[in-house]
């Protein structure tokens, strides 16, 4: 057994108690806030030697000073002088310690006198009742960090069930911007997850939302770890690897020519699918873009009856509908608006079906605006790009790049992405058993005030509901205290990095004494302060550097694409396909053919992944006879001017 | 108490059991023998500014007791008492328990064994009880008078007392080779007397040794100011040299603020080693002994050993 490090005391004005015990220790002792120790009882208790483990969460040093004033005195009021003195005064190291867990667990009594040790690692395990789920045949321990005091450095594990569900799950963290090193903290639980996750839970993966910078654009890169990152990766079992399986996804430019994402590096867009919805796609979650104002129940039943009786079908003609339309696009949408508002002009008519002609004509500025808001996003064509709903893989990360997107799109993309994850993992057809959805600025998706939003009802549904179908909500934000009780509440671990001395101020914080405060307002790097439901008090770790490429060395070692003209943006999309592409040969096409005729063929080419890209890209075009001078006369003048698309030789209204 | 037949419990007065409180001596001024020159004189030996000296102290010798009247027996008091002594050592500037010698620590009934009658055999022959019914050198029984029994029981744990305090000393002077600080007289032991290791440092002036033109001299001495050496030679004790020092300056305090004596063995390089220990005197002024009531002349190193009597007795 180790020498103690300090004695029990309790005295009538600060008596021990069933959940807090004092201690003093020496001067030298390398106990601090947050250091677990073990109290060794006397006296048996029912036949069994109490044993009490306790966490400082208060320390307290003084000396026999009875005023301040004697100090003053003593050195004839020079602090300079005080060096001199002969001898140092008599001075306690006195520390206030939270129980942990106390065995026997009955009868539960305040804490004896006795030895107070350093916990090992043994300790550690049975203080933070980690023995009930690291054993041998049911290992549900995810490691999130390591608890260092004195000589122990303990690994601290999560309880799966209680991470990931069902018994509790999510995951909150929170901590100051920049030094929280809260997307990191992220990456490295994700890593961890995936390595420790046990097989016979099932399969997991997870969908990321950048919201911000460059944060997540790296995942499959190899970032830098020094030795001491290592240790911590090697004592977690951890390999200290870059993700094996990253997918990202990121609309186009609102030009369409290239992906808005800070991932566009030629080198790196291998992985990097575009994001692009139609009309079908969209409609169903026309609430997230039209604020109150815009659907009134007048709207709404308009809405819902194009979405129901209009698109995706045969709409026949009537009374004002000139012809039959088939609405597959937001074209196709705003041509039967057109042709409809055209008909009841002409019939001098106030309303269609019920539907008054000014709620028609909301609807359908309202509606049409929508591909304009979101452009890049949002195709007036129809075309479709999709995350792989159905078939995500085990241990992948599917990476959603919204950083930058005008808010409506993010929350756009957001609310339908987070819906189709749910509506499959209710039908058990996702592809994985349990998903991590992780987003980052929850203050502002999930704010503690302001109206009610789609999204924020969304994440209050995960929150409350999601650990029954496998949606697990990693969430993050600056000030815990700005969001959402019910999201934060319903997370079953919190994670906090350095905080900012105001947001500790907050009420949310006042479980936590004052040492504990100043600890939370100072914490290095990698540390971070955690609470899960197995541990009656919050613990501090450390973890190691997320062995990804941070954000701000990606943007410099692979920098963002500039946004081309069509036929380099062509040219560059379809080599991730064939790399025996050129540019010439893109030329040749581009020469040929309208800006979105390209466009829907270099779409329908990537969607397709043919094994023949320059066959498959060709065959999307009508064909033409192109008139060679003018293939020349476009090529030569592409640098500087817009290509001129010629005309066929027997085109009779062609010059 | 059941070996006591007619015992009654009592309660303590206030200061019962405080020897400070129980001196009945008048103070007096004694004539000083001097031996370091002719006549006693004040002798500068430290700065008065606040650069305090450094101290070859390393040990600080103390002692304590406690005296409580727990019951009368026909009138006869009966007195608990613990005495202890311990010796504190510094080391990197901090004070610890002296290895060598576990402090000690006794506690004793103090009974005039021939004033009660009844006491049982047990109680009579237990070694913790001390008969203070005996007779004195001069060969006289104490009186019967309560207040006669009870100061002779005082003067018993009191050299209980400077007995465990000696034992430590005489200890002290065979093993190490450092100073000791003695809170109060070393005259009671010729070992601790004459030994160079043995410095005694004395705060009350009952018998103050200024008579004559002394008396001018020796409260006129100013901080870091020692009065010449005089022989100190009590009856039935050892003689030492002993000077006064002026720890603290004691403008507009009373006269013997600030003011000890020290007494150390004769030596032959006595000058020297009175402006030495002098210096060390004044430099354990700090830090400041507060909140004792006596902190004007009390070393922390006192009274450090003061508090760990008083947590372990």
């Amino acid at each position: 057994m180790s020498e103690p490090l300090g004695r029990v005391v309790a005295t009538e004005r600060r008596p021990n108690t069933p959940h807090e015990f004092h201690f003093w220790t020496a001067l030298d002792s390398p106990v601090g806030i947050g250091t677990i120790v073990r109290v060794e009882g006397a006296n048996p208790v029912n036949g069994q030697i109490p044993r009490v483990y306790g966490i400082v969460v208060e320390g307290f040093s003084y000396t026999d000073l009875q005023s301040p004033m004697h100090d003053v005195l003593g050195h004839d009021g020079s602090p300079a002088s005080a060096g001199y003195s002969v001898t140092e005064r008599a001075e306690i190291r006195l520390y206030s310690a939270a129980v942990l867990r106390q065995i026997p667990d009955e009868p539960l009594q305040p804490v004896p006198m006795g030895e107070v040790h350093l916990a090992d690692e043994n300790d550690v395990a049975v203080a933070l009742r980690m023995d009930g789920y690291l054993r041998e045949e049911a290992n549900t321990g995810i490691p999130i960090g390591v608890y260092r005091a004195g000589a122990t450095d303990s690994v601290i594990y999560l309880d799966a069930d209680f991470l990931l569900g069902p018994e509790a799950a999510h995951l909150n963290i929170s901590g100051m911007s920049g030094l929280a090193t809260k997307t990191s903290a992220v990456e490295w639980l994700l890593a961890s997850i995936f390595a420790h996750f046990p097989e016979s839970k099932g399969s997991v993966a997870a969908v990321c939302f950048n919201v911000k910078g460059p944060d997540l654009c790296f995942l499959d890169q190899p970032g830098h770890l020094d030795d001491r990152d290592r240790e911590l990766y090697d004592k977690m079992r951890v390999s200290g690897t870059p993700f094996e399986k990253v997918q990202y996804f990121a609309p186009y430019t609102a030009k369409g020519f290239s992906l808005n994402t800070l991932r566009s590096n030629e080198a790196l867009l291998h992985n990097v699918t575009p994001l692009t919805w139609g009309l079908r796609e969209v409609l169903k979650y026309a609430e997230v873009l039209l604020n109150r104002d815009d659907i009134d129940a007048k709207a709404d039943a308009l809405i819902d009856f194009i979405s129901e009786r209009v698109v995706g079908r045969v709409f026949e003609k009537d009374n004002y509908l000139s012809r039959d339309h088939t609405v597959e696009s937001f074209g196709d949408l705003e041509d039967w608006f057109r042709d409809l508002l055209r008909g009841l002009e002409k019939g001098n008519a106030e309303s269609w079906r019920t539907h008054h002609i000014a709620t028609i004509r909301k609807v359908r500025n309202r509606l049409t605006n929508i591909s304009t808001r979101c452009a890049g996003l949002v195709t007036d064509t129809g075309t479709v790009s999709d995350l792989p709903f159905g078939s995500f893989e085990d241990r992948m990360v599917y990476v959603v790049d919204v950083a930058t997107l005008e808010e409506d799109a993010q929350d756009l993309i957001f609310a339908r992405v987070v819906s189709k994850l749910r509506e499959h993992l209710e039908r058990r057809d996702l592809g994985v058993k349990h998903l991590i959805v992780f987003v980052d600025e929850l203050n502002k998706y999930a704010p503690s005030d302001g109206q009610d939003t789609y999204v924020r009802k969304m994440l209050l549904d995960i929150a409350e509901r999601g650990r029954y179908l496998g949606l697990v909500l990693f969430s993050a934000q600056q000030f815990r205290s700005q969001v959402h009780r019910r999201v934060v509440g319903n997370s079953g671990t919190s994670l906090f990095g350095r905080m900012d001395a105001d947001e500790l101020a907050t009420p949310g914080y006042s479980v936590l004494t004052p040492a504990t405060r100043t600890k939370l307002a100072t914490l290095e790097k990698g540390q971070l302060m955690v609470r899960h439901p197995h541990f009656t008090q919050p613990i501090f770790v450390r973890f190691p550097r997320p062995a990804v490429m941070l954000g701000r060395d990606g943007v410099e070692r692979y920098p963002q694409a500039t946004e081309s003209e069509l036929d380099v943006a062509i040219y560059r999309s379809l080599r991730q396909l064939d790399s025996s592409i050129t540019l010439p040969w893109v030329q040749k096409i581009v020469a040929l053919y309208d800006e979105p005729e390209i466009l829907r063929a270099r779409d329908a080419t990537r969607r397709a992944k043919p094994a023949n890209v320059m066959a498959y890209f060709e065959s999307q075009f009508r064909k033409i006879i192109p008139s060679e001078p003018a293939i020349a006369a476009a090529a030569a003048t592409r640098e500087v001017t817009r290509a001129v698309r010629s005309l066929p030789m027997d085109d009779p209204y062609g010059f | 108490m059941a070996e006591l037949p007619g015992a009654s419990a009592v309660e303590l007065g206030q200061n019962e059991g405080d020897p400070r409180s129980r001196n009945d001596q008048p103070p007096v001024l004694a004539a000083p023998s001097v031996i370091e020159g002719e006549t006693l004189r004040a002798i500068r030996v430290a700065p008065d500014a606040a650069a305090r000296p450094t101290s070859g102290f390393y040990g600080f010798l103390d002692g304590a007791q406690s005296v409580h009247v727990v019951n009368h027996c026909g009138g006869v008091p009966i007195v608990w008492a613990t005495v202890s002594a311990a010796v504190r050592v510094r080391e990197n500037r901090r004070l610890i328990a002296w290895r060598n010698r576990a402090p000690a620590v006794e506690r004793r009934f103090y009974v005039p064994l021939r004033y009660v009658e009844d006491m049982g055999p047990t109680l009579r022959d237990d070694p913790r009880v001390v008969d203070t019914g005996r007779p004195d050198s001069s060969g006289a029984f104490p009186s019967r008078h309560p207040a006669a029994l009870l100061e002779r029981a005082m003067q018993k744990v009191q050299q209980d007392r400077e007995t465990l305090e000696q034992r430590l000393a005489e200890a002290w002077i065979e093993t190490e080779k450092s100073p000791l600080y003695v809170d109060g007289s070393i005259t009671g032991s010729d070992a601790v007397a004459s030994s160079r290791l043995a410095v005694g440092v004395i705060k009350s002036h009952n018998t103050l040794y200024a008579e004559g033109d002394a008396f001018r001299v020796v409260v006129g001495l100013e901080a870091g100011e020692r009065s010449s050496a005089f022989r100190v030679a009590p009856r039935s004790r050892c003689p030492v040299a002993s000077w006064y020092v002026r720890v603290r300056g004691a403008a507009g305090r009373d006269a013997l603020f600030g003011l000890v004596r020290v007494e150390a063995a004769f030596t032959d390089d006595l000058a020297v080693r009175a402006d030495e220990i002098s210096r060390w005197v004044i430099a354990e002024g700090s830090p400041l002994a507060l909140p004792d009531g006596r902190w004007d002349k009390m070393s922390y190193g006192i009274r450090d050993t003061e508090e760990f009597l008083r947590a372990i007795s």
